[in-house]
């Protein structure tokens, strides 16, 4: 029987808000558009954006998607 | 403790409960209200404390949670998500229980050649309705539960 991948997306949001002059929760949500609750849900790795609110993301850190989130597709097993 | 632990509004920034969250905590206080209105007059009205459920017109008053104010986000892609899925799931239990109820329990009340009352007929509107918002008001709560630890 084939075993499920474990999937995971890590975020790095809360270390480019503090590199962004400690930015807050509610500033980078006023910045991208969102509610401070989905900020902490990010950042808690709780909820998985869409692409438009990623790419929103990076925009506002002004860095690139990938330096935001990382992708990992885990391990069979 | 009727609200989430997590709940603040000291100004504006550190509100942890979102709209969706008050929405459904009032929605669930209607609920309750309207619950303890009829039954407080059920000793007293009899069948004419049904009027109680009028009280659930006060649901009514639940988009007003979510008027737009300049410059502030009201609800976001999160918020829609988790009110889509509350919805979808409180209508599929819902359907459950109304399909069980109208199939076996009628029959089991009232008789294979029974009649079911105007009255219950009129009640079960109600209650479906009940239902239907206190089931996606708790999904909604159960989705947000815990959110706010990570708040700063």
């Amino acid at each position: 029987m084939p075993s499920k991948k474990q999937e995971t997306l890590a975020n790095r949001i809360r270390r480019l808000r503090f590199d962004n002059g400690e930015m807050t929760q509610q500033d980078l949500a006023e910045r991208i558009g969102v509610t401070r609750q989905t900020i902490i849900a990010l950042e808690a790795g709780k909820y998985v954006p869409s692409l438009l609110l990623a790419f929103r993301l990076a925009s506002a850190f002004r860095v690139r998607v990938e330096d935001v989130f990382q992708y990992d597709a885990g391990s069979p097993g | 403790m009727l609200f989430h632990a997590g709940f603040k509004v000291m100004g504006r920034g550190s509100q942890i409960m979102s709209r969706l969250q008050m929405f459904a905590w009032f929605n669930l206080a209607v609920i309750a209200l309207t619950l303890l209105v009829v039954f407080s007059l059920l000793p007293f009205l009899g069948s004419r404390a049904m009027g109680g459920l009028g009280c659930l017109g006060f649901i009514g008053f639940g988009p007003l949670f979510f008027r737009k104010k300049p410059g502030r986000v009201v609800t976001d892609e999160r918020d829609h998500l988790i009110q889509w899925r509350s919805w979808i799931f409180a209508y599929s239990l819902f359907w459950v229980i109304f399909v069980l109820i109208a199939v076996v329990l009628s029959a089991v009340i009232y008789g294979e050649d029974g009649a079911v009352p105007v009255s219950v007929v009129r009640i079960s509107v109600f209650c479906a309705f009940m239902l239907v918002y206190a089931l996606a008001s708790i999904a909604i709560l159960v989705q947000y539960a815990g959110a706010s630890k990570n708040a700063e």
